[in-house]
């Protein structure tokens, strides 16, 4: 469970200041595996950073008991002139992992980079670094995962690793999902929120909430 | 297996400020010369400028041999511009790690300064040991004031970096504003100088400067004899206490908005 406390965000601008939330008050229920529906700035990125904690509402809180990953894009937190294992070592020190061995090890594993594991990720190729990123963050052991638009990590054998473990997430723990691909969202989650005009909607039927979506 | 640990806010700083300062050291010295660099390069630079003043001017200013009244200069100027460029842009720079949200801006200050005052460590003992072998004359009456003044210069430094980190979040210009400021520095702190080779009338002119108080206390540190005429460590102390306490009070108001900049 997430709630929203009177959370208001904006941005400032050459027209003023941008509200994306306006005192919004909601609760995010429970052992569901939402999809955020919502169309293009209608604020689901913001929303997606507040409850990872990687921004903070202007106004309001945000509060739960719940471990939540950092929102999981293509690069998050990766540096470049670190090699993988490196980057791994930092964001588990980070995520206060305690075996930073065993957990570097899975990451080896998942993200199937072999001898490439000890090389500079600059000099990796754009879906390795995906995979990496992946990787890092599915092998920690959260309550809530944040994935935003997952679609193009790795190729084609990658692509079904990521299904089976994301299907794995989605029994055992909880997804929040951002993506424009109806048949990923079908894929993994059971209900959806949408976003409009500052309002967020629950629902429990994903189909129903996809049909008011696409209306 | 791996699971995140609950952990208490302390334990929390702790891990993310050395996960930081290792990604620091990782990133940024993985080139041949690695981290000797970091201390190679002011060596040099302090030894080359130390020789060419000696060889224009004598061999002692005020009792004190020439080679160290200009390492105490160069040394406590470098760590005063280097630490204020540090910190203000560590904010930028470690701005993808903000995703985390075990990692908050001040984090990344304070990794930076750790690193400053390692780095500046470490160019002092290769400095002392250099002077041992070239054998110049060395002295050191007061260590503690020494220690004292060192530490103090580290966190006022500190302090205006972090109010520039902030400015710069919202206005980028700022930044050259700060290179701007830091160059003359260089030259009215008494690097090359001593206050006492100035006409007292003019002293006010100089004498705002808390780094001119840093430099000249710490030639009086090592040598009693150089006197401490127009600087003291009052000033120096007080100006730290006020900027360190004006810009944590600027962090502390800001850095929730920094994050969606």
């Amino acid at each position: 469970m997430i709630e929203l406390i009177g959370v208001t965000k904006y941005y400032p601008s050459k027209l003023g200041r941008q509200y994306v939330f306006d005192d919004l008050n909601f609760t995010i229920p429970e052992g569901h595996n939402i999809a955020l529906l919502g169309s293009n700035g209608a604020g689901k990125s913001t929303l997606f950073r507040m409850l990872a904690k990687s921004e903070y509402p202007d106004k309001g809180r945000i509060r739960t008991k719940k471990t939540v990953s950092w929102p999981l894009s293509l690069t998050s937190g990766v540096h470049p002139q670190m090699t993988g294992r490196e980057n791994t070592r930092f964001i588990g020190r980070v995520n206060g992992i305690r075996n930073l061995t065993a957990y570097e090890n899975r990451v080896q594993e998942f993200a199937e980079l072999g001898s490439k594991y000890d090389l500079e990720v600059r000099q990796y190729s754009s879906g390795m670094r995906a995979r990496l990123a992946f990787a890092c963050c599915i092998s920690i052991d959260f309550d809530i995962y944040l994935i935003d638009e997952l679609t193009a990590v790795g190729d084609a054998v990658f692509k079904r690793k990521t299904q089976q473990a994301l299907l794995e997430i989605s029994r055992n723990a909880n997804v929040i999902m951002v993506s424009h691909e109806m048949k990923e969202i079908r894929q993994y989650c059971d209900s959806a929120i949408t976003i409009k005009n500052q309002q967020l909607d629950f629902y429990q039927d994903l189909e129903h909430a996809i049909s008011i979506y696409q209306r | 297996m791996t699971k995140p640990l609950d952990r208490n806010v302390l334990t929390v700083w702790k891990d993310v400020i050395f996960a930081i300062f290792i990604r620091e050291l990782q990133s940024r010295f993985n080139d041949k010369f690695g981290l000797s660099w970091l201390v190679l390069e002011p060596l040099l630079y302090i030894l080359l400028l130390s020789l060419i003043r000696s060889r224009i001017s004598g061999n002692e200013v005020h009792g004190i041999p020439i080679f160290i009244f200009m390492l105490y200069g160069l040394l406590f100027i470098r760590l005063f511009t280097e630490t204020i460029n540090s910190t203000a842009t560590s904010l930028r720079k470690d701005k993808p790690l903000y995703a985390f949200r075990q990692v908050q801006p001040i984090s990344s200050v304070l990794a930076a300064m750790l690193i400053e005052l390692m780095s500046k460590i470490g160019v002092f003992a290769l400095l002392l040991l250099a002077i041992y072998l070239i054998e110049v004359d060395f002295n050191l009456d007061d260590g503690l004031l020494m220690i004292t003044i060192f530490l103090t210069l580290w966190i006022f430094s500190a302090a205006i970096g972090l109010l520039f980190g902030i400015g710069t979040a919202f206005v980028p210009e700022l930044d050259k504003v700060r290179t701007l400021i830091t160059r003359p520095l260089f030259f009215i702190s008494g690097v090359f100088f001593s206050l006492q080779d100035i006409p007292q009338a003019y002293w006010h002119w100089l004498t705002w400067n808390p780094v001119l108080h840093a430099i000249e206390l710490a030639r009086f540190s090592s040598y009693e004899g150089y006197g401490q005429a127009g600087v003291s460590l009052f000033y120096l102390a007080i100006m730290s206490l006020c900027f360190t306490f004006f810009a944590l009070a600027c962090y502390q108001l800001t850095w929730k908005r920094t994050l969606s900049r």
